[in-house]
């Protein structure tokens, strides 16, 4: 059975950008992904997602900037921050009210546990 | 008429679109580049796509002014706040209020007044010297560097956590070697701009070999450079002597530095640096060999700076290189010696 929900994942990490894409794509989402931000941030204008993944740290638009973006056209919508940068892109991600900030390495079950949850919620 | 992004490299373009998706966020934004690519250009365009459009821009210098003064220009005083404060001051952080607060060469801002402006980009709140009130800003802050900043955190230069703030969103300017087809529309666009200006002269477009020459050069000083050389065509009128000025490469430049003759007219006689009074006697009351070695180090440190700075395109970074000091030690002499670029 397909799943309803549509996600956007961004990293410009193409190792990470890859398994996440195929990672859900197995698991039935309907998955876009970019390398960078301004590519991530187009796909978002343009389709309607349900739940976006970011990376923090990336050539030209900030995952942060993605966050905050996200948040002010539609503060319902859950956005995962994912890094391996520290704790001052984390901070900022929490800062710009990201709903979760999963530091690399993490394992993807969890991170699949994390947006049934927020999906439910959201449905709910 | 705003300010014109000229060029058709995949960098402009890139440079357009994010723009383009990004001048009505108000996040903040780092522009960086060498020295005399057009950041500048390219923080007003940001401006003037937003909608802080009519509001104040106010650019602000970091590495022009000494740490105390910047301070006390970007965030105003209090009358009494330090000797000499005879009456209050507005900052920068103010008057920018509801539109756009310019900081260029933010790398070059000390470790200690980085620390404030975090606490206004984080608080969006600050306090003039002498005052214990903070006052509210809503200011967008767009910084500009040379530096590569990364390198600078590693060296304990650049504060992380303002780092992080700042770099919301990445703009990066290619050096002008970098996107040669941009060149003959850069050369265009001016050529038509400065024959406009300069109503006497035609300057007219180079020909296919001196164009060839043209985007084989470096441009060590960038787009500020090429308006030079083309406000230099223009009054010699001639294409193939501006040629024939230019060093093919870095090392021929510096080359170019070492083995070219300064003017004679440029020659101060060292009786001028001496105060004689009476002909040929010189003052004795007056005289000291400490305070004429000063004149004659400033005199010769003036010529041969302004100089290399003529010969980079004002690129410091590269000045400095050639002439073996740090950037900050070429920043100082350049305000200490009064040496401005070329109107």
């Amino acid at each position: 059975m397909t799943n309803p929900y549509k996600i956007l994942i961004i990293d410009d990490n193409e190792e990470v950008l890859n398994v996440l894409y195929n990672f859900f794509r197995k698991k039935k989402y309907d998955v876009a992904s970019a390398s960078n931000g301004l590519d991530g941030l187009k796909l978002f204008e343009e389709d309607g997602f349900d739940l976006v993944i970011t990376d923090l740290v990336m050539p030209n638009i900030s995952g942060v900037a993605i966050i905050t973006i996200v948040k002010r056209k539609y503060p319902d919508m859950p956005v995962i921050a994912i890094t391996g940068w520290g704790e001052h892109p984390e901070a900022l991600a929490i800062e710009s009210h990201a709903d979760l900030v999963f530091k690399k390495p993490f394992e993807l079950p969890e991170l699949d546990k994390a947006i049934t949850d927020l999906l439910s919620k959201k449905k709910g | 008429m705003g300010p014109t992004l000229i060029g058709t490299s995949k960098n402009i373009i890139r440079i357009r679109e994010l723009i383009k998706h990004v001048a009505g966020t108000g996040l903040n934004i780092v522009i960086s580049g060498e020295t005399g690519v057009g950041k500048e250009v390219i923080a007003q365009k940001l401006y003037e796509s937003s909608p802080r459009k009519g509001k104040p821009f106010i650019k602000i210098n970091c590495a022009a002014l000494p740490e105390g003064l910047l301070e006390s220009e970007l965030f105003g005083y209090e009358r009494g706040a330090f000797t000499g404060a005879e009456r209050k001051k507005r900052g920068k952080f103010k008057i920018a209020h509801e539109g756009v607060l310019f900081l260029d060469e933010i790398g070059d801002m000390s470790v200690s007044l980085q620390s404030k402006l975090l606490h206004v980009l984080q608080s969006g709140e600050f306090a003039p010297l002498g005052s214990e009130k903070e006052i509210k800003t809503d200011t967008w802050v767009i910084a500009a560097t040379n530096h590569d900043l990364e390198q600078d955190l590693k060296n304990g230069k650049f504060r992380e956590d303002l780092y992080y703030r700042l770099n919301i969103i990445k703009i990066h300017i290619s050096p002008l070697r970098e996107r040669v087809e941009d060149i003959p529309l850069l050369i265009e666009y001016y050529i038509k701009i400065y024959n406009s200006q300069f109503v006497s002269k035609n300057l007219i477009k180079p020909n296919k070999n001196i164009m060839e020459k043209l985007l084989s050069y470096h441009w060590p000083g960038n787009v500020r450079q090429l308006q030079n050389v083309l406000k230099r065509s223009i009054v010699l009128n001639d294409w193939e002597k501006i040629i024939e000025e230019f060093p093919t490469s870095i090392d021929n430049a510096k080359e170019d530095l070492i083995t070219s003759e300064l003017p004679p007219e440029k020659f101060t006689p060292v009786a001028d640096f001496i105060n004689f009074e009476g002909g040929n006697s010189p003052d004795l009351a007056s005289f000291s060999l400490k305070k004429i070695r000063k004149n004659i180090t400033d005199k010769v440190e003036k010529e041969v700076i302004s100089y290399v700075l003529c010969k980079t395109g004002w690129n410091r970074s590269n000045a400095a290189k050639i002439l073996k000091i740090s950037y900050k030690t070429l920043l100082y002499k350049i305000s200490d010696l009064n040496i401005a670029p070329p109107q």
